[in-house]
């Protein structure tokens, strides 16, 4: 492998990883901006849609991976929904540490839920490896193909629905002000509703694409939540394109990173990066808007 | 008056004698702070499956001095703070003398302080970490050291024509370890290491780590990794056309991986610490293990586990149920001892002194050994 495909090639690998924790982040984002809170069983919600997936292609069902895509991604929304009625609704006014350890209290849960209905044991779909399609001297699966442009898609689709839609438009005006909203006649519940089912189909769809890319396990989202929760704050909390970029600037530094030092300190980029950005921008934590 | 005080006397003779009787229908209780879930729960199924195997048997056959034994497990979730909780409860609750450890030699080593501090016997059957048994005398292994399999693998390499490899590893206590004892031999018997590229645990994307592994079209790649690991990462460089030959230790040899991986995985040779199956004690583990369990798919590292148990009751009725006699029967016990996995003497490290290396490779999907 020649040097500048060798370079451009990382890049790429950069930019896949960047859009698994693009699509994480945005979900993230999106109930930060809404509720108000950080959801650290987000990854819970991208380990499940994974599992749903795999659920609906194995028997009984035995669908094909395009049709059983629909029923756990609906699956996926509907676990969005009763995590809120559940756990998140009946504290919705709690303070944050009330919602942050309630969130992390439901991560473990949902965690032990997936290991005892699958087992701790890694599962793949059971496809067979194919090598990439080499494309100017870069390799690329399509399941990679898919990653990149699915996020595209999500990006635009969610960005229309928040910025140009009524319902988007009432869960921005939620965000700023859930009395003043209710106040002026929004309807509040339908709005929440709104952002779980978006959030969760978000964090379905990325962790389809990364258990196709890689393999399933209780923990994979987990594992990758931290590095999107990074992406969020670095894009600005609540903020979708921030989400985006956020992904896609700690994907590709730590890919880049790993050319030049040890990659046993890959973690440690994304959170250097993430601590800077925290120290130059401290409201994010402290909760107060970023705009 | 007189015959109250016989009949007290007899009462108290016999109540006497019947406190030994009383104990001995006690079990003898045995620790086991294994991975019963988490991510290396794939392995600590296997494991208690063995360890209840080779029980069943002792206890079948009247057990230790008419005790039964009967293990306590206790959920060590994979990961090094649990695995000490777990540890520290074995002890203080249920105040057992001796412990399986955790699997995962970073696992295994957050505890083995714990258990020495607390003078309790700390048993490993899979760490093959370099220094696993150096936090004290209570702490032993029955599984062969890396110290010996490094130089094996370099063996490997060199045998195959291949001078200059980069080094890919898993950076925890197992991975550091091996690398180091491969690095150290294959420099000695001529061979060069062009890069050295340490990874982290359970993550989903390795593709740059094995790009910069793949600069300049190594003939050869060794990467010490693991089941998930290796899945992952041999799939990623199928994806991404690296072609090489991966050379491997051995926690990659596992079918799980083979069947994650695919036909990525088709090729990829290691090294392991062998078990010569044509013995009599390896048949009579297999057919055992076959009528209890209805499938002759060994577990993984099940056998050393099976012979774990095997010598710590040896040990256990040689020194007696406490932490120092079994600590001090322990080598007596094991040595000459033939279980399934060979001779089972301990050196001065409290490790197995004695292994044989094999070499594995996936072949048409399944592992085999290797022949040149």
């Amino acid at each position: 492998m020649d040097s500048i495909s060798y370079y451009l090639q990382t890049i790429l690998n950069g930019i896949l990883a960047g859009c698994i924790y693009a699509l994480f982040a945005m979900g993230l984002t999106l109930i930060y901006g809404v509720l108000n809170f950080v959801n650290f069983a987000h990854g819970e919600l991208i380990m499940w849609g994974a599992y749903f997936l795999f659920l609906f292609m194995a028997e009984p069902f035995g669908l094909p991976l395009y049709v059983a895509i629909i029923p756990a991604l609906a699956l996926t929304g509907c676990l969005g929904l009763a995590m809120d009625y559940s756990v998140f609704r009946p504290i919705r006014r709690a303070n944050r540490l009330t919602l942050l350890i309630a969130a992390m209290g439901l991560s473990v849960l949902l965690r032990n839920a997936a290991q005892f209905f699958w087992g701790a044991e890694v599962r793949t779909y059971g496809f067979e490896v194919i090598a990439g399609t080499q494309f100017l001297g870069l390799y690329l699966t399509t399941t990679q193909f898919a990653i990149i442009a699915v996020t595209l898609i999500c990006v635009v689709a969610v960005y229309l629905l928040f910025f140009k839609s009524r319902l988007g438009k009432s869960m921005r005006a939620l965000s700023d002000n859930l009395d003043l909203a209710r106040i002026s006649g929004i309807d509040t519940k339908r709005s929440i509703l709104a952002a779980w089912v978006i959030s969760a189909v978000l964090a379905g769809i990325g962790g389809i694409l990364l258990a196709l890319d890689t393999n399933l396990h209780p923990e994979m989202g987990i594992a990758n939540l931290i590095k999107a929760f990074a992406a969020t704050l670095i894009g600005g909390v609540g903020n979708l394109w921030g989400a985006l970029l956020g992904g896609l600037l700690i994907g590709l530094a730590e890919n880049i990173g790993v050319l030049f030092i040890s990659p046993g300190y890959k973690d440690g980029i994304a959170f250097v990066i993430m601590v800077l950005i925290l120290l130059a921008r401290p409201y994010v934590i402290l909760g107060e808007r970023s705009d | 008056m007189k015959k109250l005080a016989v009949l007290v006397a007899v009462v108290a003779i016999f109540a006497f004698l019947a406190v030994p009787a009383v104990r001995a229908a006690e079990p003898i209780k045995i620790g086991a702070a294994f991975a019963l879930s988490g991510s290396i729960a794939v392995y600590g199924e296997g494991f208690k499956k063995c360890i209840d195997l080779a029980v069943e048997e002792i206890n079948a056959k009247g057990g230790i001095k008419g005790r039964k034994i009967e293990i306590v497990y206790e959920d060590n979730k994979s990961n090094p703070k649990d695995c000490v909780t777990a540890v520290r409860k074995l002890i203080t609750v249920d105040k057992v003398p001796v412990i399986f450890g955790p699997a995962g030699s970073s696992n295994f080593m957050a505890t083995a302080p714990v258990a020495q501090e607390n003078k309790v016997v700390l048993l490993s059957a899979q760490g093959a970490a370099v220094g696993l048994t150096k936090a004290g005398d209570y702490i032993f292994r029955v599984f062969p050291s890396d110290t010996l399999q490094g130089p094996h693998l370099a063996k490997l390499a060199i045998g195959m024509g291949y001078k200059k490899v980069p080094v890919m590893y898993v950076n925890n206590d197992w991975g550091l370890g091996l690398k180091n004892a491969f690095v150290d031999a294959y420099k000695k018997m001529g061979g060069t290491v062009t890069d050295i590229i340490a990874y982290d645990e359970k993550k989903t994307d390795y593709r740059t780590e094995l790009l910069r592994a793949s600069k300049g079209n190594p003939p050869a790649i060794v990467n010490l990794t693991y089941i998930n690991e290796g899945a992952v990462q041999f799939k990623q460089a199928f994806e991404m056309g690296i072609k090489t030959q991966w050379l491997c230790g051995s926690a990659a040899r596992a079918p799980k991986m083979v069947e994650l991986a695919g036909k990525a995985a088709e090729g990829v040779i290691g090294t392991y610490p062998s078990v010569p199956q044509n013995t009599k004690q390896y048949q009579a583990f297999k057919d055992a293990y076959k009528k209890k369990y209805g499938d002759d798919k060994i577990p993984i590292f099940g056998d050393y586990n099976y012979d774990m148990v095997y010598v710590t009751a040896k040990a256990i009725e040689k020194g007696g149920y406490t932490a120092d006699g079994i600590r001090k029967a322990l080598p007596a016990a094991a040595k000459g001892y033939k279980g399934v996995t060979g001779d089972k003497t301990f050196d001065n490290e409290r490790s197995p002194k004695f292994a044989e290396y094999g070499i594995w490779i996936v072949k048409d999907g399944k592992i085999e050994d290797y022949k040149k």
